[in-house]
């Protein structure tokens, strides 16, 4: 007749000892190292092939979604902007020595948001609530200067094809996990493409002041701008790595070390805006 | 140490029953496994990386109940079962239980 | 930004409940099987003389959740593979207690020894990725014989 008893077993057989914060850094740092490499890899290599699309194709392109775009002014003062903006942008892009199969649109939008922006096709948009902001024609030559070197730099089909190349990829990770691990590899993927434009943010400030030493011979009021935003800025202010434009301060910096280098002996005046530009 | 999924040793007689012993393990596959077994869904056929992963369960979730058999002195395992369970998708969670005893 | 804040928050919340009661639900188990180590348990079938005995079908079962903070680093083992150790644990507690649930059944019967013991899972919550809810569900049943 055989025993029967039950020995007590040990702890730990069916457990790893590892402690689950340790595993959580470890996954976290390894994971995110991994996603932010293959996303970067992903992005620079569509953003070399997105810079070989003929900027016909990129037109075409824009025009096919071209609906966003703010309507053509109906009131005579609206158009009469307009075509003030695309005067000051031809003069522009005439001393940025743009290829002539790249033409600048501008686009004028009476909204009082406080911004420009450059888009697919040399579409540039203009907003009334930036110029209210302006003090003169020089700071605002700089503002589209830079929209301008944008397109010329071809970052506006760059990004498209950065952030196409990167959704594919992240969205071929959408088999794997959860709601909440889903965001978080977003979010993670997402960084390195926000620190790539702001090597393109940069690079346009260069060619823009540039253009616009060219074109007045001095660079006066060129920070005006980015003056007003830091002083919107200073009362909510975010982390440089969470926003796509470098620092607002950083870029004032710049400029002013760029008009510094390129300083006259008696200060030059700028050059006023026309009256019709201020909404009042 | 002997495992068998019948009552008995075969050949041995058992002298000593000790009683509950088992194994339990979560194992998964990196995302590329998960990947091309989404891709296999399309073809059909064997799904190498996930037999591979069953595999590699059920080994290390007998070895742990061959640890705690170990540690309360038996020399064989008798009627081991497997059972499995399922938390995450995409990974294995296998029990292996059974009988820890002493033979002569 | 606030889903971050809400996500950390989450995972914060997770972590420390989660192993909050994970600690204190193995310092249960291991305080309930000392006080029922008197009844054995087998996996055989033949139970030794079996003419005296009498005998019923005792079960115990548990279902376990996951926390939020097991679940994302779950999430985060299952892309580059290995041991998930977050869930074991997990499974651990649930056939721990199931057995011990079993147990108690046997105690209450007034049997000394539980035979034939198997181990079952149920699925309630297929995996967090189909929209259940992820936990660990396990049945323990045997024969628990008592002298005639």
């Amino acid at each position: 007749m055989a025993d029967y008893e039950n020995p007590e077993i040990p702890e730990g057989i069916n457990v790893s000892p590892t402690h689950p914060l340790k595993d959580f850094a470890l996954l976290v740092a390894g994971i995110s190292a991994l996603l932010i490499v293959a996303v970067l890899a992903v992005s620079l290599l569509a953003g070399q092939l997105a810079r070989h699309i003929p900027f016909e194709q990129e037109q075409a392109l824009a025009a096919s979604l071209g609906r966003w775009l703010p309507e053509p002014p109906d009131s005579p003062v609206d158009r009469q902007r307009q075509q003030y903006l695309q005067s000051l942008a031809d003069r522009l892009a005439g001393t940025m020595e743009l290829p002539p199969e790249m033409p600048i649109t501008m686009h004028y939008s009476s909204s009082k948001t406080l911004n420009a922006m450059a888009t697919l096709g040399g579409h540039v948009v203009v907003f009334q609530g930036l110029i209210d902001t302006l003090p003169s024609e020089n700071a605002l030559a700089m503002v589209l200067a830079h929209e301008i070197a944008h397109v010329r730099h071809r970052d506006p089909v760059v990004a498209m094809g950065r952030g196409f190349a990167v959704m594919l990829a992240l969205s071929s990770l959408s088999g794997v996990g959860d709601g909440a691990l889903q965001q978080w590899l977003g979010g993670v993927g997402m960084l390195p493409i926000l620190s790539f434009s702001r090597s393109q943010e940069e690079a346009a400030d260069a060619t823009a002041l540039q253009a616009v030493l060219d074109l007045y011979g001095h660079v006066g009021d060129a920070a005006a701008f980015f003056e007003e935003v830091a002083e919107r800025q200073s009362a909510a202010h975010s982390p440089t790595m969470f926003n796509t434009h470098p620092d607002v301060n950083q870029r004032i910096a710049r400029i002013r070390e760029f008009s510094a280098r390129h300083a006259r002996p008696q200060p030059p005046s700028a050059t006023s805006l026309p009256g019709f530009m201020k909404a009042t | 140490m002997i495992v068998t999924n019948i009552e008995t040793v075969p050949g041995k007689a058992i002298v000593k029953h000790l009683g509950l012993v088992s194994g339990n393990t979560v194992r998964s596959k990196h995302a590329g496994r998960d990947l091309m077994a989404g891709l296999k869904n399309i073809f059909g056929g064997e799904l190498k990386g996930y037999t591979e992963l069953l595999t590699e369960s059920r080994d290390e979730a007998v070895a742990r109940m061959i640890d705690q058999a170990r540690a309360v002195g038996a020399n064989a395992v008798v009627n081991v079962r497997f059972s499995t369970s399922s938390v995450a998708a995409g990974a294995a969670e296998l029990f292996a239980y059974g009988t820890a005893v002493v033979t002569e | 930004m606030y889903d971050l804040i809400f996500f950390l928050v989450l995972l914060l919340l997770g972590y420390v409940f989660g192993q909050h009661a994970e600690k204190k639900h193995f310092r249960s188990i291991i305080e309930r099987e000392k006080q029922l180590r008197g009844i054995l348990t087998f996996s055989e079938r033949r139970i030794p003389d079996e003419a005296n005995l009498q005998g019923t079908l005792v079960s115990g079962s548990v279902v376990i959740s996951v926390d939020f903070f097991k679940n994302f680093v779950a999430g985060l083992r299952n892309l580059v593979g290995g041991r998930v150790s977050a869930y074991e644990s997990l499974l651990e507690r649930a056939r721990r207690e199931a057995v011990l649930r079993m147990k108690e059944k046997a105690q209450d019967f007034g049997a000394a020894s539980v035979w034939n013991v198997r181990l079952e899972t149920a699925s309630i919550g297929k995996g967090r990725q189909q929209g259940g809810v992820g936990s660990v569900e396990v049945v323990a049943y045997g024969t628990a014989v008592k002298p005639r």
